[in-house]
């Protein structure tokens, strides 16, 4: 076995120079002659029933091409979740009644954006306004308004009103780990409603040709938008092509069917004329899809070493106006509660709320940072309790590897104690922690430091569940690789290539990738489940080796060598016991051609997570495998936080992460990086400000994200635990979305260990730092001069 | 995208561009570097019939006058301001609190008289009102208010974020303004109703020709400071400009100005603060006692999520280090 070439290198990104020189094309840079404007009619009002939709004077203004309503629709329902138990919801367009502010009514194609937004103006929309409801709790009140009917498996057993799905499990008796426990104690976390913050807007170009609906459109998955469009406008899918375009970043935002992208196929249809919406910033932000605000509260009993006896977690998603992802964070975040440490008493139930919010999607870390965030700033609170230091507290609770876990997945080589060790030793946190705590301390700046552990899933089963890729062979030696994997900025064509490049032993310019068109390419995951580089990877690399399989019989015979005797390097098949006897693939590649009735060697590779088990875990009952690449963390973060008035800052952050095998360390690094980002903006910034289901801040002014100036020092140190074995299945782990969650509890633990201030609710901002300031020591922050004046006063 | 039609005319001096406004009856409005108009104009807080841009109008460089004044053309970009080596040597606060603006690329073209005329700031009020908000509030010339349902008609209670206007007050500066009649001339704190529907005493066909700081006194300091969330690219939640000078011992105070801005329909001077400080020999449990008066003098209004309370506390603590600050620089400390 050689050296690896191409795998675990930090190769420049295949999309680098086209999107560094402007040239690289996103849906919006499309340009098809005849184009008609799209816009989409929202509802102004939070909760009301549709009295009448009258289109009859858009229609006739001029200009005016189409203006739909449901009713010119099929009728037919989508969902983010698409199962039994929870069956599609959500009409294309309202009916009947609206359920949020946004909600789209009605859309027109007109010839320029300004007739467009004469037209909206001119349907005239009667409402009976009706009761809204905002706070999930409030929502789940008996007598609450309702947005839709309680869930009938709930509604049977329990009195709650607006219940969309409940997961509930567990294993154990926790009233008996409790009663054994030394240490009990209960919190209750909240976080904020955040959103993603994709720089490139929603923007869909549809075109209806010839029986052939082509659709350009910023997404994450263009099988997932195939099928639900399909569904939608009840079109075969092969009358249905998504188009290859750049993607401006998604964050698990452009996952499902936008109702927009359903309004510009079907006007196209309807004008047989290209028409293209573009989400305006302030749309997206106050009638699209945000993460979803969870409340989370943890009883957890303890031995006096800190052993965890029994847990019991009741999550609540504010999960929006109809389902969407709202059900899939409720199983989710008992995954996030029960892969890192061992308990072996848990009682879990998570419920989904209506409320009258925009529908939620998944963002990255999909309920993981509220989850880690409640368990891990508990976790702290329980170390102090008891005399015992954050670091062991959580080695005496880890998951070892090879441990099996409840619901039957296995950690395999997943070493979450060596992440621990390593980053209380980089950090240098037993030394550091408890420090700004102790007596007398001068200035006005403490300096804090906390750690979070996280884990996360790579790859579950989601539709459409496989991945597959071709290798088409060049008769140069060079190779087209056909995957149907997204590029959505976190490098899957680059990563692809590599692999493709050290299986095929060719150079990482021959490999070119066409990807992401449902027409031309494999069918693919998407980019939605953490497990691209495993998944897409593993196929590519099956693909790879297929085609290399071929290129080595043909040799075979040509060289009269046994097949077991040859091998491949720098684009051609030699001899292992006599390296000079080689055939470039140009040769081999010619000699299949004249000797295997013109075989032009396609290679085949297609990969399952978890091959054998037939489908995805119940969302209701956690039963069944959930993933089998589990990825643990534990990240450190110091912080400064000013005690006169509360404001605080990430200083330093150090990421421990087992992504099995890295196959692009820069890549890596790049999510490390931005993850922290990220969660530094979750942590101190960002909010959606809304009132009663009205957004106040829908632009980048008011909602403020991070910018470069803000962003801390970040390391970041690899626990690998795989390897790359060329011609072997490998075993990447997720490494793009579980470290927004174990840096923000350690920035929660750090702002504690600054301060002594402990916070139960995301953002940390100035206002409540300094609010529980003011309580521990009224007159800490009010009385005290600071010792840094000059000495001339 | 601003989706109504209007005109656009590029005069080659100001007189002209007065013309133009008195023309068009008020109902046109200047276009300098855009940064707050394009934008307000997207959203239809305003609605112009007519650009008169100037751009075509190149600015004077910042100047000393024969009194020792320094003059500032009020088409001076914000960038070229805190860049000026000149500006930043004779009056730093100004090139600090040009600084603080926006991002560079806003600096890049927003203008200083711009920076001064710009709209008051709400939540409510700067967004699109296709479906939300779409009843008109006091500030849009209908009849309601949005963040504060409970005021009087009429009442808005938007607020004045400009970064510049206070240090300007601070530095006791007057601003040139072109009209019918001619130049006058006015202390740059009387530019302020207090009325966020009319935020400036600024017929609609005047123009603000330039800004003049006067001589400096001696032994005069400085402290400026904006508070933000991230730092940067971001509309202040309070920002505090204090200006203190001394007399020949360097411990007694001449004179003092202390203005807070962003949480009021205009800057607001502490100016019982100001009095109490002048005559005293300064120390800081004096500044700090300081800091609290004019806090508790400074009354803001709660405005993009920031509470009243959090406000009182966040300048009460900047107005401590930047009084300090400036009798640091007054005293000599600062070199």
């Amino acid at each position: 076995m050689s050296e690896l070439k191409f795998v675990g290198k930090s190769f420049k990104r295949k999309d680098g120079p086209d999107k560094v020189t402007g040239r690289a094309l996103y849906s919006e840079d499309v340009k098809l002659p005849g184009i008609l404007i799209g816009r989409v009619l929202r509802s102004p009002h939070p909760h009301a029933r549709i009295v009448s939709i009258d289109t009859s004077r858009a229609k006739a203004l001029p200009g005016v091409k189409a203006v739909i309503t449901v009713e010119d629709t099929k009728g037919i329902k989508h969902g983010f979740v698409e199962t039994p138990r929870y069956p599609a919801d959500q009409e294309v367009l309202a009916r009947g009644k609206v359920v949020h502010v946004g909600e789209e009514l009605a859309a027109v194609a007109a010839v320029d954006s300004f007739t467009a937004q004469q037209a909206l103006e001119l349907i005239n929309v009667e409402y009976e306004i009706l009761p809204g409801v905002f706070d999930p709790e409030k929502a789940m009140d008996p007598e609450a308004p309702k947005i839709h009917p309680s869930h009938p498996k709930i509604a049977d057993k329990e009195p709650f009103s607006n219940i969309g799905g409940k997961t509930e499990c567990g294993w154990g008796d926790v009233e008996k780990g409790f009663a054994e426990s030394d240490y009990v104690r209960e919190d209750r976390y909240e976080s904020q409603l955040r959103t993603h913050g994709y720089l490139e807007p929603h923007v869909t170009l549809a075109h209806w040709e010839s029986d052939k609906l082509n659709i350009w459109t910023s997404s994450m998955g263009t099988f997932v938008k195939r099928a639900k469009l399909a569904k939608t406008l009840d079109l075969p899918y092969s009358s249905v092509r998504i188009h290859k375009t750049y993607v401006g970043g998604t964050f698990g935002g452009k996952i499902d069917l936008y109702s927009h992208e359903y309004c510009a196929a079907r006007l196209s249809i309807l004008t047989g004329r290209p028409v293209r919406i573009v989400a305006s910033r302030e749309e997206i932000f106050s009638a699209y899809r945000h993460s979803q605000p969870l409340i989370v509260e943890v009883k957890t009993g303890v031995k006096n070493d800190g052993t965890i006896v029994a847990q019991q977690l009741r999550v609540i998603n504010n999960a929006g106006a109809y389902r969407g992802s709202g059900v899939v964070v409720v199983f989710l975040a008992w995954g996030f509660t029960m892969a890192p440490y061992r308990c072996p008493n848990l009682k879990y139930e998570g419920y989904s709320v209506y409320t009258n919010y925009t529908v939620r999607a998944p963002q990255r870390g999909h309920g993981c940072p509220k989850v880690r965030f409640a368990i891990e700033s508990q976790l702290d609170m329980i170390a102090e309790a008891l005399g015992i230091d954050p670091i062991t507290i959580r080695l005496r609770n880890a998951r070892q590897p090879s441990e099996d876990l409840p619901n039957g997945d296995n950690v395999h080589n997943g070493n979450l104690p060596e992440c621990i060790r390593v980053a209380a030793e980089k950090s240098d946190l037993l030394k550091k922690y408890g420090e700004a705590r102790k007596s007398p301390q001068t200035g006005h700046i403490r300096r804090g430091i906390g750690i979070g552990v996280s884990a996360y899933f790579g790859g579950s089963l989601i539709y459409p569940n496989s991945s597959g890729v071709m290798v088409k062979m060049n008769d140069d030696g060079s190779a087209i690789v056909l995957t149907g994997a997204i590029d959505v900025g976190q490098g899957a064509e680059t990563v692809i290539c590599q692999i493709v490049a050290e299986e095929l032993a060719i150079g990482m310019e021959d490999v070119k990738i066409i990807s992401s068109d449902t027409d031309t390419t494999p069918q693919d995951i998407g980019a939605w489940v953490s497990g691209m580089t495993y998944i897409t990877g593993n196929a590519a690399r099956q693909a790879a080796g297929n085609a290399r399989a071929k290129l080595i019989q043909v040799a075979s015979e040509q060289m009269n060598a046994p097949v077991e005797d040859l091998w491949v390097e720098d684009k051609a098949v030699f001899n292992r016991q006599n390296p000079q006897q080689r055939m470039t693939y140009d040769q081999v590649f010619a000699a299949s051609v004249a000797t295997h009735r013109g075989d032009t060697i396609i290679g085949e590779g297609f990969w399952r997570t978890m091959r054998d088990v037939p489908t995805h875990p119940s969302l209701a009952t956690t039963k069944g495998r959930w993933t089998e690449n589990y990825a643990f963390s534990a990240q450190v973060a110091e912080v400064e936080v000013d005690i006169e008035t509360g404001e605080a800052k990430l200083v330093k952050a150090l990421t421990v992460h087992d992504c099995g095998f890295p196959v692009n360390p820069a890549l890596v690094k790049g999510q490390v990086d931005g993850q922290v980002s990220m969660a530094m903006g979750h942590a101190f910034m960002e909010e959606v400000i809304t009132r009663n289901g009205y957004t106040l801040n829908p632009n980048w002014l008011d909602y403020r994200m991070p910018t470069i100036h803000n962003m801390a020092a970040s390391e970041d140190a690899d626990v690998i635990t795989e390897e790359y074995r060329v011609g072997e299945p490998y075993r990447t782990k997720e490494v793009g979305e579980g470290l927004v969650s174990g840096i923000l509890a350690a920035m929660a633990n750090a702002v504690y260990d600054a301060t002594g201030v402990r916070l139960y609710t995301t953002p940390f901002s100035p206002e409540r730092i300094l609010s529980g300031l003011k309580k521990l020591e009224p007159s800490k922050t009010t009385g005290v001069r600071d010792q840094q004046s000059p000495e001339v006063l | 995208m601003i989706l109504y039609d209007f005109d656009y005319e590029r005069p080659n001096t100001l007189q002209e561009a007065t013309a133009l406004l008195r023309q068009t009856e008020g109902k046109a409005r200047l276009l300098a570097g855009g940064t707050d108009l394009l934008p307000n104009m997207r959203v239809q807080v305003l609605k112009p019939t007519m650009l008169i841009s100037l751009g075509a109008i190149t600015p004077r460089p910042p100047q000393a006058e024969l009194d020792g004044s320094i003059r500032i053309d009020a088409l001076t970009r914000l960038a070229d301001l805190e860049n000026s080596e000149f500006v930043r040597r004779e009056i730093p606060m100004l090139a600090e609190s040009a600084h603080v603006v926006g991002g560079n690329q806003i600096r890049q073209v927003a203008t200083l008289g711009g920076n001064l005329c710009q709209e008051t700031r709400c939540l409510y009020l700067n967004q699109e009102h296709d479906y939300q908000f779409t009843a008109p509030c006091y500030k849009r010339n209908g009849d309601c208010c949005y963040p504060f349902p409970g005021n009087k008609p009429g009442t808005c209670w938007s607020v004045y974020m400009s970064d510049t206007a206070p240090a300007l007050i601070a530095l006791s500066a007057n601003v040139d303004i072109i009209g019918e009649a001619g130049v006058r001339t006015v202390p740059a704190e009387t530019l302020f109703t207090g009325n966020s529907l009319e935020p400036l005493w600024l017929a609609r066909t005047e123009i603000i020709s330039s800004v003049v700081v006067p001589p400096i006194p001696t032994g005069f300091g400085w402290g400026y400071h904006k508070s933000t969330i991230r730092g940067g690219l971001e509309f202040a939640m309070a920002n505090i400009a204090v200006a203190l000078w001394l007399e020949n011992d360097r411990k007694t105070c001449a004179g003092a100005r202390i203005v807070v801005g962003a949480v009021s329909e205009g800057p607001l001077r502490a100016l019982a603060t100001e009095k109490s400080l002048v005559g005293q020999v300064l120390n800081a449990d004096l500044l700090w006692k300081a800091a609290d008066d004019a806090s508790n003098e400074i009354n803001p209004l709660p405005h993009h999520g920031f509470t009243r309370n959090y406000l009182n506390e966040n300048i009460r603590v900047y107005l401590r280090r930047t009084l300090i600050t400036a009798f640091e620089r007054a005293y000599g400390m600062d070199a």
